[in-house]
């Protein structure tokens, strides 16, 4: 990447400079107002070796939620440090990442979006690591209107159909490519609705706005209701992986929640969502 | 709902944001009210533009103006040594420019409400410009002002979509009130979702009994 210097002379350039400057000399002021509430920026700023963490930020995909919230419990319980969740697609999560969201640990629906992270210098890679191998299923409020196979959803009673945005949620691409495996997307399409990530998918299904969907068999789980689990032969495989995106004992407490997700402890948690790895026993609808 | 710390984060980051557009935009409001320059239609309409632009794109010029990648960011990030996006100031940030608008529209009209009349009469006495604009437009026009602060108050307290692209939904931090109502019920936590709905929906009603009561001319 070459900076723009030979293009533009040096005096707009110090001029610009000096424009940014004082912009940043004036946020700099509203800072100073408005950051005495933020504990987890300070203690970020100041690392005191060895000095227990008092909170960490992880930035999950929704498909986590009902996983994460019980075993960030468990981990607050055991170390002493709590962990704050923000939850969204993971595509979302990656940008906002990228742009320099103060995030400790990122778990994505996707290994891809964790390699752009590791490639904008953003993640370690050292700490990049798979943690499940996630699945979707057909979900309706009313589990009589579960269809037994995507195929199902050709029927006409299927008035609207809720996915996750394919373009920026991993279950939602998944989802378009089980409706593509099976023959069908075209008879669907315009039948479609988007999620802005597969939590608010399944929200769209729960609340009667869509007739089914195609979510994260976690969130079906955590619900409790009927599922049909859709054959992972239908899409590419969901590979979730997670890294570590902060440094110093920020890092350290980050890595050690991953290591937490992924130790046998973790684990009887997340295969209980579903989350399984190759090998693993699935959960029975 | 147990959790109130997106209610305490909301009203300071609407405060601060208040505060910030309230000096801004009184300031500019007297420039578009009173003065005559070239270029002054194309200002009002710039800062006008928060209104009618859609908060999520509003937001995204935000973030790539301010992001880790911008000048801006970078130099904020070399000085104070973190991202400024992504932080509760993003939230101010956003929520004023959000706020800047009502202020403004709300507050050149109140100063050209201000009879030309009594301004001459102490200019005629002498008084420089500023002592005029201290002395009888600033304290004629207050009611006007006020109202425009307060509109400007209730914007900043409902910015989503812009607060959620520049500052993001980190609990504690950035997580305002509406976008905690917005993530309750993506978590299915209905009974949260109504109580923040509704605690947000009472303080605009307050809000704008204010700015009627302020608006009206025959108090």
């Amino acid at each position: 990447m070459t900076r723009p210097e030979r293009t533009s002379g040096p005096r707009p350039r110090g001029r610009r400079r000096a424009g940014a400057l004082a912009t940043v000399v004036a946020l700099v002021v509203l800072a100073a107002c408005g950051g005495a509430s933020t504990p987890a920026a300070t203690s970020a700023a100041t690392p005191q070796p060895n000095a227990t963490v008092e909170r960490i930020t992880v930035a999950a995909a929704s498909d986590l939620r009902p996983a994460f919230e019980e075993l960030g419990a468990h981990f607050e319980a055991e170390t002493g440090t709590a962990v704050t969740f923000s939850f969204g697609s993971s595509g979302q999560l990656r940008e906002q990442i990228v742009n320099g969201a103060p995030f400790d640990l990122f778990a994505s629906a996707n290994v891809a979006f964790v390699d752009d992270v590791i490639e904008a210098g953003r993640g370690d890679e050292e700490t990049k690591a798979d943690y499940a191998l996630g699945r979707i299923v057909l979900w309706a409020s009313d589990p009589e209107r579960v269809p037994a196979s995507v195929d199902g959803l050709v029927d006409e009673q299927y008035r609207r159909i809720a996915i996750a945005n394919p373009e920026h949620a991993p279950y939602g691409l998944a989802a378009k490519q089980a409706l593509e495996s099976a023959g069908i997307y075209g008879a669907v399409a315009d039948r479609l609705v988007y999620g802005e990530n597969i939590s608010d998918t399944f929200r769209i299904a729960e609340s009667g706005n869509a007739d089914v969907a195609i979510v994260a068999l976690s969130l079906a789980v955590a619900d409790g209701r009927r599922y049909a689990t859709i054959p992972d032969g239908l899409h590419e495989p969901l590979h979730q992986a997670l890294v570590v995106t902060s440094s110093g004992d920020q890092g350290a407490a980050a890595a050690a929640f991953a290591a937490f997700v992924t130790s046998p402890a973790g684990r009887r948690v997340m295969v209980r969502y579903g989350f399984t790895l190759p090998g693993e026993p699935e959960p029975q609808s | 709902m147990d959790d109130w710390s997106p209610l305490w984060l909301s009203l300071r980051v609407a405060t601060l944001a208040t505060a910030l557009s309230g000096v801004v935009g009184v300031g500019l409001a007297y420039l578009l009210a009173k003065g005559r320059f070239p270029g002054r239609g194309v200002l009002e309409a710039i800062l006008t533009i928060p209104i009618v632009l859609p908060p999520t794109v509003l937001g995204y010029y935000l973030l790539v103006t301010l992001g880790a990648n911008s000048p801006i960011g970078r130099a904020w990030e070399d000085l104070v040594g973190a991202p400024l996006v992504f932080t509760p100031t993003a939230a101010v940030l956003a929520a004023s420019i959000s706020a800047l608008p009502f202020v403004v529209r709300t507050g050149r009209a109140a100063f050209e409400d201000v009879d030309a009349r009594l301004e001459a009469a102490i200019r005629v006495a002498g008084h420089p410009e500023w002592r005029v604009a201290l002395l009888v437009t600033l304290p004629m026009a207050r009611r006007g002002l006020l109202a425009g602060v307060a509109l400007g108050f209730a914007r900043a307290l409902g910015d989503f979509g812009a607060t959620v692209m520049v500052a993001g939904n980190i609990p504690g931090r950035t997580q305002t009130l509406p976008i905690a109502v917005y993530d309750a019920v993506q978590a299915g936590a209905d009974d949260v979702a109504r109580t923040g709905a509704l605690v947000l929906a009472a303080i605009a009603v307050v809000v704008l009994l204010g700015v009627t009561h302020l608006s009206d001319r025959r108090r």
